[in-house]
């Protein structure tokens, strides 16, 4: 099989997580395929529609549940789009896995916190359930999510489930005004609730996944808690086409988003020049 | 590996001899008066697949396109798919081709091809690009370097450099000295044993022809490739780049010509409503729509930063992961460019500024 022929996988199940959000899961077709795929925590993939394209994201269910695997996106452009048409019993295409991946290894005996914004959770989700899965060998789990209002926050189901668990901090915000009368959550940027819940720095990582806008005013507020940049990890999603390290389009300066990323360490975000 | 000589005339039997084995040939060739269109200054020669011996035409002057396209098609299928309800079948493309010869390919346009083997077998293994460049023989003719466009010699190669060849002929008397330089180009002289002769000759001449072809490239360009690199390292931000670009169209035709740019689109072709083509195409760097997100964020704003990227990708990105320089010095893109673009004076001006500020300022590390 060339580089560039997807597997086929059929759609499972479907979520509509918000008005332009959805989660497809997907199995592989061909059996030895679903045996053989293996991948990690922040991989990406190519997802393809046939006729409309191919599209890249992340791998958004954890490594640790072998059976599937799921995407979670935004209508935005063509390929998400068609995405959005599909139904289950759908067949579409997938290639992968690219990319590098979270350190888990060395995450592992150390607190976590996971601080993400908007479709930003995507990415970050497949680590909190592959932590949460292992849950033994991580200490304390912290999540903090929030999205522009209660309608945007996406896995709905899931943000239940960990807020009702004893071993995981949760904390849930929206912008101002994003609120509804039944909101019990936190009322405020990104930013902020990473202030007010101030995860201690001693022995942690954190992963930041969201909107630049949040990424930007995140690290300056992790930085004062004493995160050290090397433990402080994020993803880039540049345009990408093959995500093979060939078609050229990926690139800032030297790096490679699919081969050197989509995971790096905001110290190796800032040596990078602000072209993403 | 070994040496022997050619003559004009059995260069000519040799290509007959592959073209009635039905092997196909490529060559420089000249194209005809177009039809339409306005009267051309001079005949364009380009390389093509050629069907008879005659057509080839050497000695006249640069190919219009590079060999690239003989590898990397402009655009080529990846896949087809075909709806049958839920279900789509998938037919893959074959990456096995027909052996087929190279004749006279310029030292500048093999030498891509053996730089663009490393990002196309680095990790993952491009097996079209592959699968071509393992079916081809390719025969270098050396240069006479009578260009002042282009800087071969700046760039790691030469008028006779052998890189991505198998086999190099050098002009000497009525005829070539020819350097057998791989198993592949041993094997075309053993098929063909008859068409070269017995002993080796014409040595002398030919080396005078090196030398002085590499002596009329030099005086094309003075630069360091190595200092522009490091220079480029540390000036991602620099004034230099911000008024660069005010002649760039931002057109691509530098990149359509170049044969080492090789970034390519992936894209759905719909053949009617239930199958279609799945195709790479050629793209450029210097078109907005190369980095374009979904959402409309652009990270390469402006034609300056994406013409800095041509230069960095070239001089700087390649060379830091690949070890070699993407370029051949064949001077192509100055020659198309229509906003009169000159790679030549870019680097001449890189070049200046490596030697003037040593010490990088401030950007990428």
């Amino acid at each position: 099989m060339n580089i560039y022929q997807p597997h086929l996988a059929r759609v499972e199940e479907l979520v509509e997580e918000t008005p332009d959000t959805r989660t497809l899961r997907l199995t592989f077709k061909d059996p030895r395929v679903a045996e053989q795929f293996t991948f990690k925590a922040g991989q990406f993939a190519e997802y393809s529609v046939f006729g409309a394209g191919e599209c890249t994201f992340c791998i958004a269910s954890p490594p640790t549940r072998r059976d599937y695997v799921e995407c979670s996106f935004k209508t935005v452009g063509k390929v998400t789009t068609a995405l959005r048409g599909v139904n289950v019993g759908d067949t579409i295409g997938l290639r992968g896995p690219y990319g590098n991946w979270f350190p888990l290894d060395q995450m592992s005996g150390k607190n976590v916190v996971f601080i993400a914004g908007g479709i930003g959770l995507a990415p970050v989700r497949c680590v909190i359930w592959n932590v949460l899965d292992e849950r033994e060998k991580y200490k304390d789990v912290t999540i903090i999510y929030g999205a522009r209002s209660v309608s945007d926050l996406v896995y709905k189901r899931e943000l239940e489930q960990w807020a009702g668990r004893s071993d995981v901090k949760l904390w849930q915000t929206v912008d101002p005004g994003g609120e509804t009368p039944e909101w019990k959550g936190e009322i405020g940027f990104v930013p902020t609730i990473v202030e007010k819940a101030a995860p201690s720095a001693k022995d942690t990582f954190a992963v930041v996944c969201g909107p630049p806008i949040m990424i930007k005013f995140t690290l300056p507020v992790l930085q004062k808690l004493g995160f050290p940049d090397e433990n402080i990890y994020t993803t880039l999603e540049n345009r990408m086409k093959c995500g093979l390290g060939k078609c050229g389009r990926c690139n800032i300066g030297p790096v490679y988003v699919c081969k050197d990323g989509p995971v790096f360490t905001a110290a190796q975000l800032k040596a990078l020049p602000a072209e993403y | 590996m070994s040496e022997t000589y050619l003559t004009t005339s059995n260069l000519l039997g040799l290509a007959g001899d592959l073209l009635t084995a039905g092997t196909q040939v490529i060559a420089p060739a000249q194209d005809a008066e177009p039809l339409v269109g306005p009267p051309q200054s001079g005949p364009r020669v380009a390389y093509r697949v050629i069907r008879k011996p005659e057509e080839m035409a050497l000695e006249a002057g640069m190919p219009a396109n590079s060999l690239k396209e003989f590898f990397l098609p402009s655009t080529e299928p990846l896949l087809k798919w075909r709806y049958q309800k839920n279900d789509v079948e998938l037919k893959e493309v074959e990456t096995t081709f027909q052996p087929r010869v190279v004749l006279g390919a310029r030292p500048c346009d093999s030498a891509a091809l053996e730089i663009l083997d490393r990002v196309m077998g680095w990790d993952y293994r491009d097996e079209l690009w592959f699968g071509r460049r393992e079916a081809t023989t390719v025969v270098n003719l050396a240069c006479p370097g009578e260009d002042d466009l282009c800087f071969c010699t700046t760039v790691g190669s030469g008028p006779d450099s052998v890189r991505g060849a198998d086999m190099l002929l050098v002009p000497s008397g009525d005829g070539y000295f020819v350097e057998v330089l791989t198993p592949k180009g041993e094997a075309l002289v053993t098929a063909h044993r008859e068409r070269f002769s017995q002993v080796e000759k014409g040595r002398a001449e030919a080396e005078q022809f090196r030398k002085e072809a590499k002596a009329k490239v030099d005086r094309n360009l003075n630069a360091s490739p190595e200092r522009i690199a490091g220079w480029l390292a540390g000036h991602f931000e620099h004034p230099f780049w911000d008024k660069l670009a005010l002649q760039c169209h931002g057109c691509g035709a530098c990149a359509a010509v170049c044969p080492t740019c090789h970034c390519f689109d992936i894209v759905d072709e719909p053949e009617g409503v239930l199958g279609g083509t799945r195709r790479r195409n050629w793209d450029t760097c210097q078109t907005s729509k190369f980095t374009v997100h979904a959402s409309g964020h652009n990270p390469r704003t402006n034609q300056n930063v994406r013409f800095r990227q041509r230069i960095m990708h070239k001089f700087f990105i390649y060379p830091e992961r690949f070890e070699q320089v993407l370029c051949t010095g064949c001077g192509r893109c100055a020659r198309v460019c229509p906003g009169g673009m000159d790679l030549l004076d870019v680097l001449a001006e890189l070049e200046e500024l490596a030697g003037t500020e040593a010490t990088p300022s401030k950007g990428a590390a």
